[in-house]
Formats: structure tokens, sequence, C-alpha cells
């Protein structure tokens, strides 16, 4: 069965780029362009593999989904890849203190590195 | 009513007028003391008022340099994408001409992705350098792993694999200011991945020598020129066989990260030469039990 992977990015050409390339290598996808809209998303209790989090998001931030997420016992173990153009030390900290091993900003990297680091988290 | 005595004798009255007179003076000078003392009370809090104010300032200025970085990073991570993906025939083949000019178009979108972290850097490094120093005992094993945490993603995308050699358990604390630290181990660390060679190696070492803490850095890549070995550490001052091999850097890591070296009571040099890449040494004194201070 495919693995689900949610994309939470409120920039909906990048998510749409996102998206394409996770599709084309035969994950199912989900997006949320906000905060709110991924917590309801979470909350509706449907099969998610790994999370893709934008940090800068319109009404909840990605701090605050992250807060949340960690919050729940049985969304805790998904793994989650934090996707952002922040690259302030005060941010990575604050992702750190929320048990993420997985910060990536985005420019630095391809959307096949991208996938390399799905790939090695959740398989194919 | 008792009458207050009169002091008949004349050398008992001219005595206590000398202790009126010197009591009166004391007084005075007392007085003056704490007029003293209320205009340098009301100077530093003026002072603190001011510092407040800056401190607000740098805080909202490095808020607006933070969110611009961010928008000109997701602007420039679309065309990123896009390219890759033409290059990549993900969108269909594409002519010669068209694939080379696309490729122009991606060094140079690159490019413009590392003059925004130079940037970045700058902006940051040269506003800490000057702030105030704020020691404190710090478990260097710990703020290491934090570093190497940090640049995983870039490592594991150049194929490039990070040994930390792990000291023994009874390892003492490091006398640090850590946010300054981490600017040093950062600089480092970033130089190390992106000086070396793609699936190459880099380790690292911390050791305790002679009352020191010593952190070391090797990586199996570019070589500093015999000119960089006299001048790697100067201001703006780049290297040619960086530059070989990247070519955007603002030269000023190197030059920083001494000074904040320097500030700790520590020493900063490298080792350098062929089929030994470059090694990069820091040390920092071992915390000890005395009272903490600032600088």
């Amino acid at each position: 069965m495919a693995k689900t992977i949610l994309i939470i990015e409120d920039d909906d050409f990048l998510s749409g780029l996102e998206a394409t390339k996770l599709k084309k290598r035969g994950y199912e996808v989900l997006t949320a362009a906000s905060g709110a809209d991924a917590l309801k998303l979470i909350d509706s209790k449907v099969k998610i593999d790994l999370i893709l989090l934008d940090l800068l998001l319109p009404d909840i931030d990605g701090f605050m989904v992250l807060e949340k997420i960690r919050d729940n016992k049985a969304l805790r173990p998904i793994p989650t890849i934090v996707f952002s153009n922040l690259s302030e030390e005060k941010d990575i900290e604050h992702v750190k203190k929320l048990g993420i091993s997985n910060f990536m900003i985005k420019s630095n990297f391809t959307l096949d590195e991208l996938l390399e680091r799905v790939k090695e988290l959740i398989g194919e | 009513m008792k009458r207050a005595p009169i002091i008949k004798n004349r050398k008992k009255r001219l005595t206590a007028m000398q202790k009126l007179e010197l009591n009166s003076r004391n007084l005075n000078s007392a007085v003056s003391t704490l007029k003293e003392q209320k205009k340098k009370v009301k100077a530093l809090l003026l002072q603190s008022q001011k510092i407040k104010k800056a401190s607000e300032n740098y805080a909202a200025k490095t808020d607006v340099i933070s969110i611009s970085a961010h928008q000109i990073r997701t602007s420039l991570s679309a065309i990123k994408w896009i390219i890759e993906m033409f290059l990549g025939g993900d969108l269909g083949k594409m002519t010669v001409e068209q694939e080379n000019l696309l490729r122009k178009a991606h060094e140079n979108n690159e490019r413009a992705i590392m003059v925004v972290s130079e940037l970045l850097l700058m902006n940051k490094t040269e506003d800490i350098i000057e702030k105030q120093y704020i020691f404190s005992p710090l478990d260097m094993v710990a703020l290491v792993e934090d570093s190497i945490f940090n640049f995983s993603g870039e490592a594991f995308a150049r194929g490039i694999e990070v040994i930390f050699l792990k000291p023994g358990k009874e390892f003492p604390k490091a006398k640090v200011d850590k946010e300054k630290l981490l600017i040093v181990l950062h600089n480092l660390m970033d130089n190390a991945i992106k000086y070396s060679n793609a699936h190459g190696k880099i380790f690292i070492v911390l050791k305790e020598e002679n009352g020191f803490i010593q952190f070391s850095i090797k990586d199996t890549g570019v070589v500093v020129s015999e000119e960089g070995k006299k001048r790697l550490f100067e201001k703006f001052y780049r290297d040619r066989e960086a530059m070989r091999k990247e070519l955007v850097g603002s030269g000023i890591g190197l030059y920083t990260i001494r000074k904040i070296v320097e500030r700790h009571g520590g020493e900063i040099w490298f080792e350098s030469g062929q089929n030994m890449g470059t090694t990069f040494f820091f040390t920092i004194p071992i915390f000890k039990q005395e009272s903490l201070h600032s600088i």
C-alpha cells in the first residue's frame, strides 16, 4: 500500500512542485496550506506516514503545529521533516527542542535530495 | 525642666564645638555622596533604557532581515526546482541549446542562494561579536553533536560522512559563550562540507590538552595555498584554492571565529597539505569553579 505524505506549505506553487515529485515516486500526497488546515487533516485520523512542514504559515505557524503533533501520542511517532527557508539558530533550536531530527533549508536542496531523505525515513 | 549643663570649661567647649563642626562636615559629605549616587543611578537607568531600546531595535532589524531572506529564498527555491525539473527531463526533452542555457541559469541561481546565506551570516556575526560575552559551563560534546545535526542535511546531500570521535564519559565542561561558540562550530562545519570532495569523510575530535579542550575538524578536500597559509584569518581574505571550489564567500568567517576563540582565551590554527586535506584546531579553556563573569 502506498505511503502517504502530508505537505504543510502555504506557497501553492512550491507545494505543487513537491507533490508532483512525490507522486511520481509513488507516494500518496495530501496538502494543507495553513496550520489550521493541517491540524484539521491530522485530527481527521487519516493515515499519514510522513509530514513535510514549512514553518512560516498563515494563522497557526509551523512551530505550533509541531507542538500539537508532539503533544499527541498517536501522532508523535510520525517522522517529520521541517522544510523551511528560515535558518536562524533560534528557529533550529526551537525545532530541535520539539524533538525533530530533520531540518532542511529549502533553497539548499533539490527535490531529488528531498526525495532521498523521505525514502531514507519511510521507504518507498 | 532640667536645663542643659553649661559647658564652663573653655577647653571642653572648644572640643565640643570642633566635634559639632566635624559632624556637620560629615553630614554635608554624606549628603553630597547621596546626591552623587542619585545622579549615578539616574545615569544608569537612562543607559539601561537606551540599551533596552537598542536591543529592541536590533531584534526588529534581525527579524526584518530574517523574513526578507526567507522571501528571497522562497523565490530562489521555486526557480531552482523548476530548472531542475527541466534539466532532469521531467518536462520532456530539450534541445542542446536550451539545456546549456538552463544550466547557466541554474548556476546563477545557486550563486544567488549562496549570496543570501553569506549576507545573513555577515549580518549575524558582525553584530554578535560586538555583543557582551557571557560565559557559562557547557558540555562541548553536546554542542558538537548539535552542530553535526544542523549540517546533517547538507552532508547527506553531498554524500559526506561526518565521523565524531567522542571523548570518554568523564569529559570536563568548557567555559563558553554558547551563542558565539556555535558560530565557530557552524563556520568550521560549513567550510569542511563546502570544501570537501563529494563522498568524502570529515573527522571531528574533542580532547583535553594542557588544561584546555581542543577541538579539531579534518576534511579531505581543498588544500590551502602557500599564500593562504599566511593570510587565511585576515578579514575578507579568500584563498584562491577555496575560490576554485566555491566562488561565493564573504571571507569574513575565519576572521570572525578567530576573534571569538581569542576572546574565550583560546587559540585557533590549521594544518593543510597534499593528501591530508585541511584540519582546523581550536582550544577553549576548561571550566573551573570560579565566579562566572562577563567581559
